[in-house]
């Protein structure tokens, strides 16, 4: 038999026994290649909907003493950890013919440079993201390659935006260019995906189940291959899906056999329980579990949606009843505006809670912001104009030292975001010539 | 017999009325004069048989050279298309998916941009026509393509049900899978189901939680693990169980390697026990499992297998894999014996299973779903509550579910004068003298509701969390229950503003909104239409004053049906029921076959609707009909995919 011959049960279950188990248990800061005395880069994207209120947002001047907005004040804490960088554009996000369709577009396009196909199930396509480029070169180094959540799951029902699928306006990773990948949305669930309480794959209890669990995963990869060879093109793009998860697995298995399974919690932190009853303890919990992973090395890539793109929710816990997207459309009206205001100002606050965590966090002679990068932004500038130039892109943090932050930079117009991609994949040690529509590195980001 | 048939996008009341004829007077049976004038002037496929269609050099080609050829002719051509080239019907229809697309462009009102010369709305009605003859034209004459939908992933409804259904467990973790994506708006929809590495592993970690709970249950244990162990009986049951799980028969080779961890787990030191159960997770986690397999057919034809055919059929009614009874159908090849597929729709309908039609179809198409997001503002709407948002979810369902058990006709969703209430959801109505929190059958005579349109669910995923929107309410009617959708507004549209400085109804202010002529002609269709719906507050309940003025429930069409209030905007729905059934017919087969429909399936809905005319349009008939077309029936055969 296949399986068992491939990878003998003595193989799965013998290594067990003569694994140093003391020095496995300990819990792996660094795992990764990384020079020793060098905390691992780590690269977050985050993502907020319908465009922001940029009259409050962009900085008057340029340089290191730009004026802080008032939507950014709550960053004035973080202001010398801080990069406001302006004009960046995302072109794919535009109609291009396409029609109608921004919020699903500026979504799509946010971190793939990509333009959407509209389609509104049928091929869904747009190309592979920023985060998973990085994901695929490096993500082996860890036990998660990368990291998705956000506050809402997929739209449940209906059409979310003129003629395109829902999942575009729900996804900012796409593994492919046709498979996106869904975010987790329970912080509770996170948690324990990422320290291996009960019931989860990494829930290997003994290396023997680790072995039977093995043995599992290549009766399955049998099935899908000889599955393989009946199946027309777009049914084989969703077998490689599975495929592709499987092997996640199994890689995640091979690195607890190695190192036994994860044990401590970073601080002591303990599982969330109930489902957080308003937005800012949502996206709080969520924050949290981005540092866990990042403080315990789970991983190094992260994809963080506030809310889906087009999202309508209230924002009653800052006494704004009225849906976030209907109020984007603000006609120019003072007291709508106000609102989106106070809406980008609430998810700010949010992003300076992140921000401070990393800060507190000590990692060698620096905190475990320094080794970060922390995208932010969104793929809509005015959500009433639907422009997808001179976007709200912020980026916090370091980057090991690779980039000086603390100044507002005024790039040339149409400068595409892509580049500003390239640039951070580069510092995480990901060399590509380019990706969906860049044209070159980013210059200025290390002053 | 020949016939063509035009696109169903059609814009409501876009047909002039003088093409008035004889011909479209033999087709039609109706009633009433009144009905017959307002049919004559939606039905786009009668219309479109009226009038021949347009020539294309004398009546097109002088619009496309006025209108588009400035920005899209031979010299650098605007995002390099060039419709200078083709000349005649027979060159565009060679291109037909460009021309799709210059169509929609065009009806849209996209194309020509804003700023240039745009069409008179003669000019658009001749352009429509031949859109209509030549480019949406669907030719249902010969073999026509029964599609091919990807191989789909149960979603997390399906995935639930079909545990609960192969093994007695109630597996609620699985409601904390990531959510489906939705495509075509389902959730069911092959190319959109994708499978992300976290969702792989809740599989894997499922399959063991899953396996674990069945073992403690006697029942499921005796069904796999032979009293005293015996190899020949444990691979036996669990080709038996696999077949089950798989929805077609496992093979004796396939059954051998999953005895082979029972082997495993003895050079583990482990009891067979534990093989057995490790074997079940296999299953669980096979792809044969988590995706509904359909292989090429081996036939010309291209018809599925009775296996195949007996799993789209449970999955499209039930949610849930196919029972004893459909795969010894299947075995045994009886599906396709005259009357069986009747008989199982009917069997099907009846059975409690098919709740899950009400929850998944209905649920979605409707837009029901949403509700559960839906957050009115307390200040406004103190009386909303979880219970009273259960209750509309729930009232909605039990009259969906009425019409398809008791088989009646589905223009009950429009307009019947009954409905589903508990004591809460009465008193929300107004209505007297129910009790209790169950839901009954209640007589609405006397009131102004009637239909889904007039139920608080509908009434309240179409408003905005501070007040109604008569535009939602429109778009919803044109997307939901008359397969016509306008096209979304400009990026800059203006909003109407909301909360305390509204002055004067929301209506006086929507109304100096539409004197913006880029915005009128999608909110004529759309306005009006919600309009008819203002004495329905934003949670559904009656009201005759906002903001302390009357409210006014007229509402007049571009095709110039009037309404004054929710009755008779039933009446004037009514009229559209052709609109109406394709609609209905379109949605569901969408969520029948887990695809979009496509240019051919025109043909195959048209004559799915045609056949339910005949049946009064009850709904059962409709499914029954639905499942016997060919894009149920059949699947494309791929040449290629031989090996």
């Amino acid at each position: 038999m296949k399986l068992i011959s491939r990878r003998t049960v003595l193989r799965g279950l013998g290594v067990s026994v003569a694994l140093p188990l003391l020095e496995a248990m300990q819990p792996r800061l660094s795992l990764a290649a990384a020079p020793a005395t060098q905390a691992p880069r780590r690269l977050a994207f985050l993502y907020v909907p319908n465009g922001i209120h940029m009259a409050d947002w962009k900085p008057t001047t340029t340089g290191s003493h730009f004026e802080l907005p008032r939507t950014l004040q709550p960053l004035a804490p973080y202001r010398d950890q801080l990069l406001v960088l302006s004009n960046l554009t995302a072109d794919k996000a535009r109609p291009h013919g396409d029609g109608p369709g921004d919020h699903a577009r500026a979504m799509a396009a946010f971190l793939t440079g990509a333009q959407p196909r509209k389609t509104a199930g049928s091929n869904i396509r747009v190309g592979i993201s920023a985060d998973q480029i990085a994901a695929q070169k490096i993500g082996k180094a860890t036990r998660f390659a990368s990291l998705e959540i956000g506050c809402e799951g997929g739209r449940q029902a209906g059409s979310c935006d003129s003629g395109y699928s829902c999942a575009y306006s729900s996804t900012l990773s796409w593994r492919n260019e046709s498979s996106p990948i869904a975010k987790e949305t329970n912080p509770r669930l996170v948690f324990e995906r990422l320290f291996s309480a009960s019931g989860t794959v990494s829930d290997t209890r003994s290396l023997k189940n680790a072995g039977y669990r093995r043995s599992l995963l290549d009766f399955v990869t049998e099935d899908a291959n000889r599955l393989r060879r009946q199946l027309g093109v777009t049914d084989l793009r969703k077998l490689d899906e599975y495929l592709t998860g499987v092997r996640e697995i199994e890689q995640r298995l091979s690195r607890v056999e190695k190192e036994g399974d994860f044990q401590g919690v970073p601080g002591g932190y303990s599982a969330p329980t109930a489902l957080p009853r308003t937005m800012k303890e949502h996206l709080r919990l969520l924050a949290d579990m981005l540092v866990l992973a990042f403080q315990a090395d789970l991983t190094r890539v992260c994809t963080f949606v506030f809310a889906n793109e087009g999202s309508n929710r209230p924002y009653r816990e800052i006494n704004i009843s009225d849906g976030h997207h209907d109020l984007s459309h603000h006609g120019r009206k003072p007291d709508k505006m106000a609102k989106i205001q106070q809406i980008n100002q609430f998810h700010i606050e949010q992003l300076a809670y992140l921000i401070g965590r990393l800060q507190s966090i000590q990692e060698g002679s620096g905190t475990l912001l320094d080794s970060c990068m922390i995208a932010y932004g969104s793929g809509n500038s005015d959500g009433n104009r639907h422009n997808h130039d001179d976007l709200p892109i912020l980026l916090l943090g370091k980057g090991g030292g690779t980039i000086r932050p603390g100044r507002h930079i005024l790039y040339p117009r149409e400068t595409p975001l892509n580049n500003l991609w390239l640039s951070l994949l580069d510092r995480m040690g990901v060399n590509i010539d380019g990706f969906g529509d860049s044209t070159g590195r980013l210059p200025g980001l290390d002053g | 017999m020949k016939h063509n048939l035009a696109t169903s996008r059609i814009v409501l009341g876009f047909q002039p009325s003088s093409r008035f004829t004889g011909e479209i007077d033999s087709m039609l049976v109706v009633s009433r004069p009144a009905t017959f004038l307002v049919l004559l002037v939606l039905s786009p496929v009668l219309s479109a048989a009226d009038t021949a269609p347009p020539r294309f050099e004398r009546d097109i080609a002088p619009l496309i050279d006025r209108y588009c050829l400035r920005c899209h002719g031979a010299d650098k051509p605007k995002g390099g298309v060039d419709l200078s080239q083709h000349r005649d019907d027979a060159t565009i229809r060679k291109h037909l998916a460009l021309w799709e697309r210059v169509g929609e462009n065009l009806r849209s009102g996209d194309m020509p941009p804003a700023g240039a010369r745009k069409p008179t709305a003669a000019e658009m009605a001749v352009l429509e026509r031949w859109l209509d003859a030549v480019v949406f034209k669907a030719d249902c004459d010969g073999p026509l393509d029964p599609g091919k939908p990807t191989i789909r992933r149960l979603n997390r409804v399906e995935y639930y049900n079909t545990i609960r259904d192969l093994m007695g467990v109630d597996f609620k973790p699985a409601r904390d899978f990531p959510a489906d994506d939705v495509g075509h708006g389902f959730d069911n929809i092959g190319d959109v189901l994708s499978l992300p590495p976290l969702l792989m592993e809740k599989y894997v970690a499922a399959a063991e939680q899953i396996v674990e709970a069945a073992w403690k249950l006697p029942e499921f244990r005796r069904r796999i693990q032979p009293p005293p162990f015996n190899r020949g009986a444990l691979q036996g049951n669990l080709q038996k169980f696999a077949s089950q799980a798989w929805r077609r028969p496992a093979t004796e080779e396939e059954a051998q390697r999953l005895l082979r961890f029972v082997q495993l787990a003895r050079e583990a030191g482990d009891s067979p026990d534990v093989g057995i159960r490790l074997a079940l997770q296999a299953i669980l986690v096979s792809p044969h499992f988590l995706y509904r397999i359909e292989q090429n057919p081996t036939n010309p034809e291209g018809w599925i297998t009775p296996f195949e055919l007996a799993t789209r059929l449970s999955y499209f009614l039930w949610s849930s894999l196919p029972d004893d009874e459909l795969m010894l159908l299947a075995r045994e090849n009886k599906l396709r014996q005259p009357g069986i597929l009747e008989e199982q729709v009917r069997r099907m309908v009846q059975s409690p299973k098919s709740a899950a039609l009400a929850e998944n179809f209905a649920g979605q198409w409707l837009n029901i779903r949403s509700l559960a997001s839906f957050s009115p503002d307390p200040k406004r709407f103190p009386t909303f509550n979880a219970a009273l948002r259960r209750d509309m979810i729930r009232e909605t369902e039990a009259f969906f579910l009425h019409v398809v058990r008791e088989n009646r006709s589905v223009l009950d969703f429009l307009d019947a004068d009954y409905t589903f209430l508990n004591a809460r959801l009465a008193r929300h109505y107004g209505i007297s003298d129910v009790q209790g929190d169950e839901l009954r059958k209640v007589s609405l005579k006397g009131t102004p509701r009637g239909g889904v349109l007039t139920q608080a669910s509908v009434l309240a995923v179409t408003s905005n969390p501070t007040r109604t929107s008569p535009v939602k309410r429109g778009k919803w009617i044109l997307e939901n229950l008359l397969g016509t959708p306008p096209p979304p507004p400009a990026p800059d549209a203006g909003e109407l503003p909301e909360g305390v400085e509204l002055k004067g109804t929301l209506r006086q202010q929507m109304e100096q909104h539409r004197a913006n002529p880029s915005c009128a002609t999608c909110h004529q269709r759309m306005d009006p239409l919600g309009f008819g719906l203002e004495n329905f507050d934003a949670i559904g309940a009656w009201r005759t004053q906002e903001n302390g003025l009357a409210i006014d429930a007229t509402g007049e069409l571009p095709d110039g049906s009037k309404f004054n209030g929710p009755a008779e905007l039933r009446k004037v729905l009514l009229a559209k029921k052709q609109l109406f059934v394709r609609c209905l017919t379109d949605k569901l087969l969408t969520y029948a076959i887990g695809r979009g429909t496509e240019r051919s399936d025109r043909c195959f809905i048209e004559k799915i609707v045609k056949q339910a005319e005949k049946d009064d349009y009850r709904f059962t008939d409709l499914i029954i009909h639905l499942v016997k077309s060919d894009p149920f029936q059949k699947r494309r055969v791929e040449r290629s995919a031989k090996r």
